[in-house]
């Protein structure tokens, strides 16, 4: 057979593309198009009754809507709400699954238990569940309270903010049932460390302190995007959260309808990506800072 | 002594050390709390129904009784088809999930993680936006695009829609991406094609990862019931998790309340199965497998 050797870039391109095929197929049927479809809806008056579906183009009509009515306003609400407690709740989370990471990396005996322990919440971690829990008030530590720290808190910080940081204090236990995967994704990282390169440091006169902070931390830099995106993902598409019981309660409601429902939709999203975009430039700063050094 | 702070490549040291103390004082207490929501599924359903409305609440069950199984048990379904109906559909549907999107998620990470192609950048960010796009506000777009297919009422919509999840794929990349280039270009040099990198050096390479996914997916298949209530009218085909959550709705008040308890335990007890199967490899160093 005399077929001509493909050069290895369209060959790689024809590889990729086919190993990609049929999930960019699912993705783009039942994704990308629907997604769309919203965007299209967002801007349309949308009503569904036995018939069908009657979708009329109103351009911005839904998104007026969504800043001049009370079920608007209440949404906006509750989405700023969430905003802040998510920058919050990003760096604790964080913060909380580096350094369990780290401890459950080391050699301590029964460090396989300790880590399917930790990453148990993720089954579990439904929305039902959660709440019946916090509501049964497991999901505080006594003694934030009895320290008078939400007193403090609500007493230091002006309403809007008061409330969010002390949910996140009242919530603390249930964010730390949020971090499963990311623990998971910091051990993955950690592992790719060859321990000689510890045995170098520490016969160049580095104390584990050093070593953390000048080979942990930055073969765990690549992870903590990786692991900022995947939490406000998981906080933001879960069942129970605010702003999303405002999507589905809107959705066949008689005065706002799916167009308003739409349209709230895109608007969380939006925030969402700012957001991520947000930590995004954080990182980025930050790098740099380090890289100056 | 310095030597064993640091890292292992097995999983478990066989033996204590003095040193391990300080992490075990540390990690024990938190973990007690990781287990909470785990006892609160068991003792929830095990309580009568006047514990469960005690104010304040109590967490622990405080007269252990069955009657919650008993009576969940003993209302039959409107629809007289037998549970193990649904049962086998579950089943079914989980198992189908589970391998078709473990198979396409690692192809599709495979691809975007480490060959080179024109659009590779574009299709991570459009994977990366739409993870934060919210599921339910395309429930009514899906709808329309699922009925123009023809799927309505059709095994396959169970399966479908969960074969390109933006989630499995995210994370799935993540891993491969901890995967050196080098051992790649050196079994390129050796001859390996593609697929045979993917089979032979990414699938083995990638377990804990792909353990994850089996987890995850697990999870949200099993105990969805979403699919069997929006796209499917024959109850012929409607799942395990649709039949338990209609068995508790349909009773309302306070007894409904007992009853859930007692089906959110045994829709809970697979999860946990499957997690305890699945966790050793999820748990699982990647540095075993041939990343020194």
């Amino acid at each position: 057979m005399a077929v001509k050797p493909m050069k290895r870039k369209k060959r790689e391109t024809l590889v990729a593309w086919s190993f990609l095929s049929i999930w960019v197929i699912g993705f783009l049927v039942f994704t990308m198009i629907p997604l769309f479809t919203s965007l299209y809806y967002s801007m349309s008056e949308v009503i569904l009754d036995g018939e069908g579906i009657k979708v009329s183009f109103v351009w911005f009509e839904n998104y007026k809507q969504v800043f001049s009515s009370p079920e608007g306003f209440n949404f906006l609400k509750s989405v700023s709400d969430f905003a802040i407690e998510i920058i919050f709740k990003v760096p604790i989370i964080t913060v909380f699954a580096i350094i369990i990471a780290v401890m459950l990396n080391q050699k301590i005996k029964g460090r396989g238990f300790f880590r399917a322990i930790y990453f148990l919440p993720v089954i579990i971690a439904s929305g039902p569940v959660i709440n019946q829990l916090i509501y049964q008030g497991v999901a505080t530590i006594p003694i934030i309270e009895e320290m008078g720290i939400l007193s403090f808190i609500n007493s230091t910080f002006t309403e809007t903010l008061a409330r969010p940081i002390s949910n996140i204090f009242s919530e603390l236990i249930v964010i730390l049932w949020f971090s499963g995967v990311q623990i998971l994704l910091f051990i993955a990282a950690l592992q790719k460390i060859d321990k000689y390169t510890y045995e170098a440091a520490m016969i160049d006169g580095a104390g584990p302190w050093e070593s953390f902070w000048k080979i942990t931390i930055p073969a765990l830099k690549s992870m903590v995007l990786v692991s900022v995106v995947f939490t406000i993902i998981n906080l933001a598409t879960f069942s129970e959260n605010a702003a999303i019981l405002h999507i589905k309660n809107n959705m066949f409601a008689l005065e706002t309808g799916f167009g308003f429902s739409s349209a709230i939709a895109w608007l969380y999203f939006i925030v969402l990506v700012i957001i991520l975009g947000i930590f995004f430039l954080i990182f980025k700063l930050f790098n740099r800072e380090r890289g100056r050094r | 002594m310095r030597k064993t702070k640091f890292l292992g490549t097995k999983i478990n040291p066989t033996r204590f050390h003095r040193s391990q103390l300080k992490y075990i004082l540390i990690i024990t207490p938190v973990a007690l709390f990781m287990l909470l929501p785990l006892v609160y599924i068991f003792n929830y359903a095990f309580k009568p129904l006047e514990e469960m409305f005690y104010y304040p609440p109590r967490f622990l069950v405080e007269k252990f009784t069955l009657q919650n199984f008993v009576r969940l048990f003993s209302v039959t379904g409107t629809s007289g088809i037998p549970m193990s109906r649904y049962l086998f559909n579950s089943i079914i549907v989980t198992v189908l999930v589970i391998v078709t999107s473990v198979i396409f998620s690692t192809l599709a990470g495979y691809a975007l993680s480490k060959l080179n192609f024109r659009g590779k950048k574009l299709m991570n960010e459009i994977n990366t936006l739409a993870l934060m796009f919210v599921g339910v506000a395309v429930m009514i777009p899906r709808y329309l695009i699922i009925e123009k297919l023809g799927l309505i009422d059709s095994f396959a919509i169970h399966v479908l829609p969960y074969l390109a999840i933006p989630v499995g794929l995210f994370l799935v990349k993540q891993f491969i991406d901890q995967i050196p280039n080098e051992l790649l270009d050196a079994s390129r040099i050796d001859g390996a094609n593609e697929w045979q990198i993917y089979t032979k050096i990414i699938l083995p390479l990638i377990k804990p990862a792909i353990a994850t996914i089996v987890i995850l997916s697990f999870q949200s298949v099993w105990n969805s019931a979403d699919t069997s209530i929006t796209y499917i009218n024959n109850d012929s085909l409607k799942t395990f998790a649709f039949y338990m959550n209609s068995l508790t709705t349909n009773t309302n008040g306070v007894a409904g309340q007992g009853m859930a308890a007692a089906a959110s335990l045994i829709m809970f007890l697979p999860n946990l199965i499957i997690f305890m199967v699945m966790q050793s490899k999820v748990m699982d160093t990647m540095a075993h497998s041939g990343i020194k």
